[in-house]
């Protein structure tokens, strides 16, 4: 879900910075600090316009100039249970381990895995095809590159990166036509 | 006069009398024993005749109406039936209760006299009935039976209808009114009824006494007193039998036992004692004297204290197994395997179990041994199937069986598509063993099976379809639930009672009770307390989780996919593996990554364990570390109990068993064993620290000593190397002569060679035969001036005999030819290794015997001596003992305790320093190993001349001590065997250990640097044994020799009380307190085995 969320930032600004355009360079380095990072539980889609950056300070000790910057971003967060669309990145599994069945989804940032038992039972993998891909042999087709409308089942975040598992295994979800 | 609805009970059950009418049968006896019955419904009789006086139908038709009217009661169906059923239990009650009413019958006879009764009986009943048949005595008899059960019946039942009885339904509907009461009547309420009146035998004349609390039934000093006889443990339950059979001789005759019971509680800590409940001491010897086993002296059986009854009746409720259930296998080659139990025998000592087999049929054994077994002999196999080396649990395959024991396989006779093969003494069905085992060989708490171990006996069931059975794994799970399992914070569930689908956050846990907030539903925010075992952990998909124990997958961290009842599917964060576990074996795991590792040790980090022991980090899990020590082993242990972690030595060198260096980095090879090989990670003493990427277990690391590895490539840095080269110090490498660069090369011994202008013949080659004269000569080679053909070849010095050249006898030359001139025959020396295996050196080997003429003079004497220095252990060569000084060497020996062999001491080691370094360590080891034991006159060769080389020379010896730096070998040599003990019983390995201390005497700058001493060096001077000490490499590690197995003493926990009573059953005339001390007998005993008996 998407939401607007505000934020602060310090960034710091090396001395050779100082000067006329410091405002554009700390533009510049707050997008590039905080746009499509993860920041723990969400995602910064997005930095609004219109943010307030402080006066500067140098700090003591250093040459550099720190600025705390009040922005507003929308910011991407995956809750459990929500519809999400999704492409797949890629279908897993022709090694023929049987565990490792599934496939993975890219949603936005986070990688979804669809695991077998999130997935219909109609819905069966075929290795022999190519490439590898989950289908019930008529419409359903589920092979990389597929759009796919999943629903989020637990999310683990790691230390920059966010990973979910996800269910099709509902009415509604799975590959759009 | 009962209650009311004891009337109901007689109707109901006249009802079915009355289909089966019994004849009409009064007789004068019949009167008596009933007069009771006669007096209880003389006053409805009344009644009754009045009524019946007034209808006046037949029996037979009143009898359809009566069906008609149980038809009616369409809903009484059911309840007639159970009616029915009551009343079967009635009957089997009544039978006891006769004997009591008897009683009564007889007081209340004195009061009334029979006759009037008789006659109102009769004018009341048989007005309208026939009664001849009534003169019948034989018929009243057999009906005895029938006719005690009027006094509980419903009077109108009692015999057949009166005449009339069919127009008149009042009784009707008042029975049928009791049958609706009846039906009515709540169970329980109906079933307390039951209990109250026929429930028990002895207590019916005080019926309420079943509410009498236990406490009020426990023996108080008015009882029987009990007293503990001693008796031989074990034979507790025959002194029992034999007491109670005593009893039952003596019953009937003039002095009868005084006693009430006897009991034991052999498997408990009342081991060794009959318990015998007497009123008098005795009375109890008279029970227990003469009995075998059972010690009783005047004094001796001992009274138990009042107080003390009830804990010798005390049970700890043991676990009663019941098919299905899993147990474990508490020793044998099944040691700890989970076992599911097929039977329970019905003596409750053993059951029938289903293993899973670990056969290795007949793999790894001699191919006769289990024959022989079968056929009764009894052959000592050698011990196998020790917990480590036992086959892996599969099931059987009659085709491996087959293979090599098809003589003692045998389809069995299989039940319904069971497969049966019986298997030398075992039977196996459907692949498991089937077995009997003694329930005290099992462990039947904290079973705590794993899924995988379940799904074993799950899924080979019928063509591996999953039939789970659920319900029996988890009763067994739920036994060994216990509060440790929760934790305050997890979410739980409770699965069973009342409060079934309630779930929230347990907030506390004191012994068996969590306490929980309610999260959902309408007792939300509620805090309730349930017991640990109605409650579940509860995971909802998605959930984070980690898993801590009881399975494969402990620690493995991962997303719940799918719940059902106790089984959780998560999909895990390491593999995207979907695993299955207990919900009990997860928790959940913080939501932060995984991967933060706040250990301050890292995999392959080299720690130190205690003073003694380093180790090396094999795991890091998130509290504790998994280490592989110096021994070998891998255990787990706390950060905290890591003293420090041990730096990295980059200059850390070792040597290998050729005596070159080891360092980090280096790959080397294991030379026994597996021959494994890897990496050096780390380098601690003479343990390396190795990494073997191919190796999956224990991270690839293993650990060996440094002398059981060979270098195979050095990682290029030995240019740095801060030492010097020991190569390059050694002339034997430098030579190059030696193969492999392991051998010991000869002395290079100073001076004029001996060889030279010396007559020989050339032992081989194509001028083998020839006689010559050494003209020159070098290392190796010599050229020889041939006699018969003026030319002069270069032949190689091994294959060079000396002759005298007038009597062209063989002479030995090094050493006949004088101590100053040792060279000439340094290539025997050399030969004298177990490489160099022709000419010569064969004779040098024990194996071979010297080659006679050519063997040297001193050489044969030394081995006619040979026995002698046999019986020294070998350690003392025989021309030794023959030396004055026991250290100067036969060919040394003309010139007394002046060293070597070389001529002067001064001038025998290569290098100078005045030892004889180079040396003859190289041999110890190898002549140790063959002299001790041959005896052979080669050894009597060979064995003399170690000490030959170091022993004379103290100064010598000092100076390998410094070269050596053995700490090993100080250490030894005190405790090592005295002198002359040149010849360890090394192994050949430390043969090859032996160069090294050689280089190391010239070298001792060098070994300064070297973490692994060696010690070879040092023993020359002390004549130290090094059997043990220089040679640690030799000695293989041997951690084998562990603990031997020494099954625990196994106390045989069997609660059971085996005793008699001697009042059960109605013996005597139990006085009240009797009759409680039974009752509480009883109640004590409900789960026990009571060997009572009726009489």
């Amino acid at each position: 879900m998407f939401f607007l969320h505000e934020m602060e930032r310090t960034i710091l600004i090396h001395p050779s910075f100082f000067g006329p355009r410091m405002r554009d360079y700390i533009d510049t380095q707050l997008l590039h600090d905080v746009e499509g990072k993860n920041a723990g539980s969400y995602f910064i889609i997005c930095v609004m316009e219109g943010y307030h950056v402080s006066e500067g300070r140098v700090v003591p000790g250093s040459s550099h100039a720190e600025y705390t910057v009040h922005y507003r971003a929308v910011v991407w967060r995956p809750f459990k249970g929500e519809v999400v669309n999704g492409k797949l990145k890629q279908l897993d599994g022709i090694v023929t381990s049987v565990v490792e069945t599934g496939f993975f989804v890219d949603v936005g940032p986070i990688s979804a895995f669809v695991a077998k038992t999130m997935i219909p039972s109609d819905i069966k993998f075929d290795g022999n095809a190519t490439p590898a891909q989950w289908t019930d042999n008529a419409d359903q087709v589920i092979e990389k590159g597929t759009h796919i409308r999943l629903k989020v089942k637990g999310i683990r975040v790691e230390l920059g990166s966010m990973f979910a598992i996800a269910t099709i295994k509902e009415d509604y979800l799975g590959p759009l036509a | 006069m009962a209650s009311f609805a004891n009337h109901d009970f007689g109707g109901s059950e006249s009802e079915d009398e009355d289909f089966n009418p019994a004849p009409a049968v009064d007789s004068d006896n019949e009167e008596e024993t009933h007069s009771k019955a006669n007096n209880k419904s003389s006053n409805r009789e009344d009644e009754e005749n009045d009524n019946e006086d007034e209808g006046s139908s037949p029996p037979k038709s009143k009898q359809q109406d009566r069906k008609k009217s149980q038809d009616d009661e369409t809903d009484g169906l059911n309840d007639a039936n159970g009616d029915n059923e009551g009343e079967e239990d009635e009957e089997d009650a009544e039978g006891g209760e006769d004997d009591e009413e008897d009683e009564e019958d007889d007081d209340e006879e004195d009061e009334v006299t029979g006759h009037p009764r008789k006659r109102r009986r009769r004018d009341a009943r048989l007005q309208f009935i026939d009664v001849e048949a009534e003169v019948d005595d034989e018929d009243e008899e057999d009906l005895d039976e029938d006719e005690d059960l009027p006094d509980e019946m419903h009077p109108d039942d009692l015999v057949d209808m009166p005449a009339g009885a069919e127009t008149d339904d009042r009784r009707h509907r008042e029975l049928d009114r009791k049958r609706d009461l009846e039906a009515n009547l709540d169970a329980e309420k109906q079933a307390a009824l039951l209990k109250e009146r026929y429930g028990r035998n002895r207590t019916t004349r005080n019926a309420d006494s079943a509410m009498v609390s236990q406490s009020l039934l426990v023996p108080t000093v008015d009882d029987p007193s009990i007293w503990a006889v001693k008796c031989k443990p074990g034979k507790e339950r025959e002194v029992v039998m034999s007491i109670m059979k005593r009893f039952e001789d003596r019953i009937n005759t003039r002095d009868p036992l005084g006693i009430h019971s006897a009991f034991e509680r052999g498997g408990t800590a009342m081991i060794g004692h009959v318990y015998v409940e007497a009123r008098k001491r005795e009375d109890v010897i008279a029970a227990c004297d003469g009995i075998q086993n059972a010690y009783v002296r005047p004094n001796a059986p001992v009274l138990i204290q009042v107080g003390e009854m009830t804990s010798l009746l005390k049970t700890t409720a043991s676990k009663t197994l019941e098919p299905g259930m899993y147990v474990r296998i508490k020793r044998g080659k099944y040691e700890g395997d989970l076992a599911a139990v097929d039977a329970v025998e019905s003596n409750g000592l053993e059951v029938t179990l289903r293993i899973v087999p670990r056969l290795d049929y007949g793999n790894n054994e001699d191919p006769g041994a289990l024959i022989l077994d079968a056929s009764g002999k009894r052959k000592r196999l050698p011990p196998k199937s020790t917990k480590a080396n036992r086959p892996p649990a599969r099931l059987f395959s009659e085709t491996e069986a087959k293979k090599r024991h098809g003589r003692i396989l045998s389809l069995g006779t299989g039940t319904l598509g069971k497969k049966v093969w019986n298997y030398g003494p075992d039977t196996y069905v459907d692949g498991f063993l089937v077995k009997d085992f003694k329930i005290n060989h099992l462990q039947t708490e904290n079973v705590n099976p794993t899924l995988e171990e379940v799904t074993k006996f799950a899924s080979s069931n019928e063509e591996g379809t999953d039939n789970l059975d659920l319900a029996a794994l988890a009763a067994t799970i739920r036994e060994t639930s216990t509060a440790v399992e929760f934790l305050p914070g997890d979410m739980v569930e409770i699965f069973q009672g009342e409060q079934q689908g309630v779930c929230g956050k347990a907030i506390g846990v004191h012994n068996q009770v969590v306490t929980l907030r309610v999260s959902e539903g309408e007792m939300k925010g509620q805090i309730i307390e349930a017991p640990v075992k109605a409650l579940r952990k509860l995971f909802r998909d998605g959930d984070h989780v980690k898993v801590i124990g009881g399975s494969k997958y402990t620690d493995e961290v991962g997303m719940v996919i799918k719940v059902k009842d106790d089984r959780v599917t998560l999909l895990t964060d390491s593999n995207n593996q979907e695993i299955t576990v207990f919900a009990r074996d997860l928790r959940t795991a913080s939501d932060s990554g995984a991967a933060i590792n706040s250990s301050k040790y890292d995999l392959y980090d080299l720690v130190q364990l205690d003073a003694s022991t380093v180790a090396c980090v094999i795991k890091v899990d998130r509290d504790s570390l998994r280490v592989l020590d110096q021994n070998d082993t891998v255990r787990s242990l706390l950060p905290s109990n890591i003293s420090n972690r041990i730096e990295r030595r980059r200059h850390a060198v070792a040597t290998d068993r050729d005596g070159s260096e080891i360092r980090n980095d280096d790959t080397v090879k294991e030379n026994y064993g597996e021959g494994r090989s890897g990496r050096v990670l780390h380098i601690h003493r003479n343990f390396l620290f190795i990494q073997n990427r191919t190796q999956t277990e224990n991270a690839g690391l293993f650990v060996v000593r440094s002398s059981n590895v060979t270098t195979v490539a050095a990682k290029g840095g030995k240019v740095n190397s801060a030492g010097p080269d020991l190569s390059k110090m050694n002339p034997a490498f430098q030579r190059g002569n030696a193969a492999n660069g392991n051998a010991m090369g000869p002395p290079k011994l100073m001076g004029r060679d001996r060889l030279l202008g010396k007559t020989v013949t050339v032992r081989k080659g194509p001028y083998k035969g020839l006689l010559g004269i050494v003209k020159d000569s070098s290392d190796e080679s010599a050229r020889v001036e041939l006699h018969g053909k003026n030319k002069i070849i270069s032949v190689s010095r091994e294959s060079l005999a000396i002759k005298d050249p007038i009597t062209g006898q063989n002479v030995s030359v090094g050493f006949g030819a004088g101590r100053g001139r040792p060279g000439a025959v340094g290539g025997r020396f050399g030969a004298g290794t177990p490489r160099a295996s022709d000419g010569f050196a064969g004779g040098r080997t024990p194996m071979a015997p010297p080659s006679g003429g050519r063997t040297p003079a001193w050489n044969q004497q030394a081995g006619g001596r040979t026995p002698a220095a046999a019986m020294h252990g070998g350690r003392t060569p025989a021309w030794h003992q023959q030396a004055s000084s026991a250290r100067t060497p036969a060919w040394g020996h003309a010139d007394g305790n002046r060293t070597t062999y070389g001529g002067s001491g001064s001038q025998t080691a290569y290098g100078g320093g005045g030892s004889s370094t180079w040396n003859p360590n190289s041999r110890t080891p190898f002549h140790g190993s063959h002299g001790t034991s041959s005896g052979g006159s080669g050894d009597a060769y060979t064995g003399p001349k170690t000490p030959a080389w170091h022993a004379p020379t103290p100064s010598s010896s000092h100076s390998h001590n410094l070269g050596s730096r053995t700490p090993a070998y100080h250490a030894n040599s005190a405790s090592s065997a005295p002198i002359s003990a040149p010849t360890p019983g090394a192994t050949p390995g430390a043969a090859f250990d032996a160069p090294t201390p050689g280089f190391g005497a010239p070298t001792p700058g060098d070994t300064s640097d070297r973490p692994t001493p060696r010690g070879y060096g040092g023993y020359g001077g002390v004549y130290s044994t090094p059997a043990a000490a220089p040679t640690p490499g030799a000695f293989p590690d041997t951690p084998g020799y562990g603990m031997p197995e020494t099954p625990a003493a196994v106390v045989d926990e069997d609660p059971r009380i085996v005793g008699f009573l001697a009042g059960y059953g109605g013996w005597g005339e139990g006085t009240r307190g009797e009759g409680e001390w039974f009752e509480w007998h009883r109640s004590a005993w409900d789960d026990m085995v009571l060997w009572a008996f009726h009489i």
